[in-house]
């Protein structure tokens, strides 16, 4: 009888567990109705990366000024994972009734499917764009009291004869893709150190572990001015509006330009009238005087770009990733 | 050493400490964390693990700081029914069991809780100031702290496991090598490659700590509470006269004890991994061999009382110190405790200090108020909270089950959180059936990534000569020298027991 009562209660309490699973994974796919107010309610806007990352500031700082546009309110909500992939998939999955969007990174979304090893089936043709948010160049900065060299010329010159240790902040991301190109470009022998993060290689060159920082410009620009680190050189086409005296690759000889950009997409299949809406939300939160000052304060460099132009960024950024792969060990 | 405190951030605490959400925090924080540490069952770290979510859409000097305090509450809280009812709240009041509960029978047990109650304050004070003076330098250290130091600090805190595993060696180990495992999951940082993922996007970043731990810690608990709700009967509780206050000759008696203790319980909270349990054990061990009058003690002696609880308390600031100054938690509680402080984007470690040293100091202060409170409430309140131990496991236990959901979900948004989580809730319940070792999994889990992420950063950053690079660090030969002591010390620790006859009870999951 004890023994009886006993399993029952367990059962009871599993019984429990599984009904309020139940209850949670209901309602998440409401049914695509047509809508000709859109929008209509509040639209969730997912954010792959966790809250208070590069990606969700910018986010947080845009998206009051887009909900003006639109008259509802966007939900930011994180979904750290898999590289992005978490948040992504959801994405892809949600219903595309323009009720859920979300941020793309770029190269991160495109090394996630293109590196074999994780067997994805989704690209970036999956997702029905809206519009680039932000683009944040590399940037390569030292420890303020490095002897061995002082300037991007000197570094470089060093990198050609010594190995140089440099962070990235993971295998495929942008930093790691750029020690990969400066090397091929240069026979510099640049050799990445893996870690789970820019605040984990910051803190590694300050401490004089790892040579060099390897990271993008929002990333440098609050260790710089705080003298904890030295911003030696840019990875973008011209030199940063964020560091005006401090050269460019390209000026120090390696034709390498690298970035992150973040932007916005929704699930492709998206109702081409709901999209318009929300492409002319965006570009005009993102055109607002103010949007743009409070991104530069944060060192995010704000750019607009919409429709064909976005989508070819996009597919250059595809391309560049395709031209390293073989650096990267990807075999197909 | 005072020097490297940032006054300047210590002079803004009182601000950030006078606001109407940090107080309420506080004060729900202490109470709260007395009456999970009475419940039999509910221990430090499951209070916790499942208050985290809560704290989310805090502001972080209140969540932090309600987090802490429920943290040493809950230690101090499981004396109570230790003392009254000879059920220990937490695993790391077992040694209180023994002269407390003689006491209540003598008729004494207010005088008991007195004693526990001015013990248990004293040590988290003393621990509390302790993790005030020595983190921010030891913050500034963490700089040279890198790859190799984090391998060896995370070698180190496995060898603990060691001392978690008081039953069976070899089930303990095993618990270990369960939570390596479980650590390697999610994508390799050196390589990309996706490791047992089984194409799940939300397995690459590894299994989530939080939501394993609550299924671990509390859906488990809440699973063999709920096989035992038939089998208890009445608790009876002994009549309570007299005052729960000490005389001045009484607390002469037990100062000596207290301090000793503290110093105990503070180092051992410093050791990463090693907690209340094994803190008060030892504690109760030195008291009884530095008394004048051994034999009194398991006999209702007020030193032992003292000794346990000045000591497990002290362990709660001591076990602090590493999480916030290295990211390394000294405790299974403080395992815990690093998921609320990663919630709020605070990375441990030197920038802790700096950047957000506003904070810091104020959730540190504030750990101090906590502990002074625990003196406060206790003696008023102490008696009473005995009563939440006749709470039924039918009313418990569902309210556990919806928090463990609620909170599993709420970290990342994530259903595939929930599933960990109950998942690790019947791995748990099955792992304590059998005797394994919870607590062991989780530092495995923690201390496994960290040790094989240094291990292979230090790699390439040895460029080639590993033993000379790890030589070549006054820091890393320091940590290997511990790492001989901290293996050699569960030998020296059963010695010590042997020695006084003493059998610690079987424990683990918490301190």
């Amino acid at each position: 009888m004890r023994k009886n009562s006993k399993l029952l209660a367990l059962a009871v309490i599993c019984l429990f567990t599984l009904a309020i699973l139940a209850g949670c994974g209901g309602g998440e796919k409401g049914a695509a109705k047509k809508d000709d107010k859109y929008p209509s309610k509040p639209i969730n806007v997912i954010v792959s990366y966790a809250a208070g990352g590069g990606t969700d500031v910018g986010a947080r700082i845009l998206l009051p000024y887009v909900e003006k546009e639109l008259g509802v309110p966007l939900n930011v909500i994180n979904k750290p994972g898999g590289g992005g992939w978490v948040g992504w998939t959801d994405l892809l999955k949600a219903d595309p009734d323009g009720y859920t969007i979300g941020y793309i990174n770029t190269p991160n979304l495109m090394t996630g499917y293109l590196d074999p090893q994780y067997k994805r089936d989704k690209t970036i043709d999956d997702f029905a764009v809206i519009a680039n948010h932000v683009l944040d160049y590399g940037a390569i900065a030292i420890n303020p009291k490095e002897t061995r060299f002082k300037d991007l010329k000197e570094l470089l010159e060093y990198a050609k004869k010594n190995e140089v240790t440099a962070t990235t902040t993971g295998v495929g991301s942008d930093d790691h893709i750029a020690i990969l190109k400066i090397n091929k470009a240069l026979g510099t022998k640049f050799v990445p150190v893996h870690t789970k993060g820019a605040a984990e290689g910051k803190a590694s060159v300050m401490g004089g572990h790892v040579d060099t920082y390897f990271a993008n410009v929002g990333e440098v620009l609050a260790p710089h001015k705080s003298g904890e680190l030295k911003t030696i050189g840019v990875m973008a086409p011209e030199r940063s509006e964020f560091f005006p005296d401090i050269p460019t690759l390209k000026e120090a000889g390696a034709d390498v330009t690298s970035w992150s950009g973040r932007g916005l997409a929704a699930p492709k299949g998206i109702d081409p009238a709901k999209l318009e809406k929300l492409v002319a939300a965006f570009e005009k939160a993102m055109k607002n005087e103010e949007h743009i000052q409070k991104m530069k304060d944060m060192g995010l460099a704000p750019k607009f770009m919409k429709g064909e132009e976005y989508v070819k960024f996009l597919k250059d950024d595809e391309k560049g990733v395709i031209e390293v792969s073989d650096l990267l060990g990807w075999k197909k | 050493m005072l020097m490297l405190i940032n006054f300047s951030a210590l002079a803004h605490v009182a601000e950030r400490l006078a606001s109407l959400e940090v107080l309420l925090a506080l004060l729900v924080g202490v109470v709260g964390g007395i009456i999970i540490g009475a419940l039999p069952g509910l221990s430090a770290t499951m209070g916790v693990a499942l208050l985290i979510p809560l704290t989310f859409g805090m502001d972080p000097v209140a969540g932090l700081t309600m987090l802490t305090a429920i943290y040493t509450a809950a230690v101090y809280g499981g004396s109570i029914s230790a003392i009254l009812i000879h059920t220990p709240g937490t695993p790391a009041s077992a040694a209180t069991a023994m002269d407390g509960y003689q006491m209540t029978l003598q008729g004494k047990g207010l005088k008991a809780l007195g004693t526990s109650t001015i013990s248990s304050m004293i040590g988290g004070l003393i621990s509390a100031i302790a993790l005030l003076i020595l983190a921010p330098p030891l913050a500034l250290i963490s700089l040279k702290f890198n790859a190799p130091e984090y391998f060896l600090m995370a070698v180190f805190g496995l060898t603990v496991i060691a001392s978690l595993a008081q039953d069976s060696m070899i089930k303990g180990l095993a618990s270990g090598c369960f939570g390596l495992l479980v650590g390697t999951v999610g994508v390799d940082i050196m390589t990309g490659f996706p490791r047992y993922t089984f194409g799940f996007s939300a397995l690459e970043g590894g299994i989530s700590l939080v939501p394993a731990m609550i299924g671990l810690f509390s859906l488990s608990q809440v699973m063999i509470q709920v096989e035992k709700m038939h089998e208890k009967g009445e608790l009876v509780i002994g009549e309570l006269k007299g005052s729960v206050l000490l005389t001045w000759q009484e607390f002469k008696n037990i100062w000596n004890t207290i301090w000793r203790s503290s110093i105990i319980g503070i180092l051992i909270g410093i050791l990463p991994g090693a907690g209340g349990d094994i803190a008060s054990w030892v504690s109760y061990n030195e008291a009884k061999r530095f008394s004048k009058t051994p034999e009194k003690f398991g006999t209702g002696h007020m030193e032992g009382i003292a000794a346990s609880e000045a000591s497990n308390n002290a362990v709660t600031g001591g076990a602090i110190i590493p999480l916030l100054t290295l990211g390394i938690p000294g405790s299974a509680t403080t395992a815990v405790l690093l998921g609320g402080l990663l919630i709020q984007g605070l990375l441990p470690g030197h920038e802790l200090f700096e950047k957000h040293a506003n904070i810091t100091y104020a959730v540190i202060v504030g750990f101090i108020i906590a502990n002074i409170l625990i003196g406060l409430v206790g003696l008023a309140i102490a008696r009473y909270v005995v009563k939440v131990s006749t709470i039924p496991s039918g009313i418990l236990a569902p309210i556990i089950v919806v928090l463990s959901v609620v909170g599993s979900y709420a970290i990342n948004n994530s259903m595939f959180d929930v599933y960990i989580m109950v998942v690790f809730g019947f791995i748990g319940y099955f792992m304590r059936k059998t005797g394994y070792v919870t607590a062991a999994v989780v530092l495995a889990m923690i201390l496994g990534s960290m040790a094989e992420q240094g291990f292979r950063q230090s790699i390439v950053l040895s460029k080639g000569n590993m033993l000379a690079y790890y030589f070549s660090r006054p820091i890393s030969i320091v940590i290997m020298v511990l790492i001989v002591l901290g293996l050699l010390s569960p030998i020296l620790m059963k010695k010590w027991q042997n020695k006084s006859g003493i059998q610690t009870a079987a424990t683990s999951d918490d301190n």
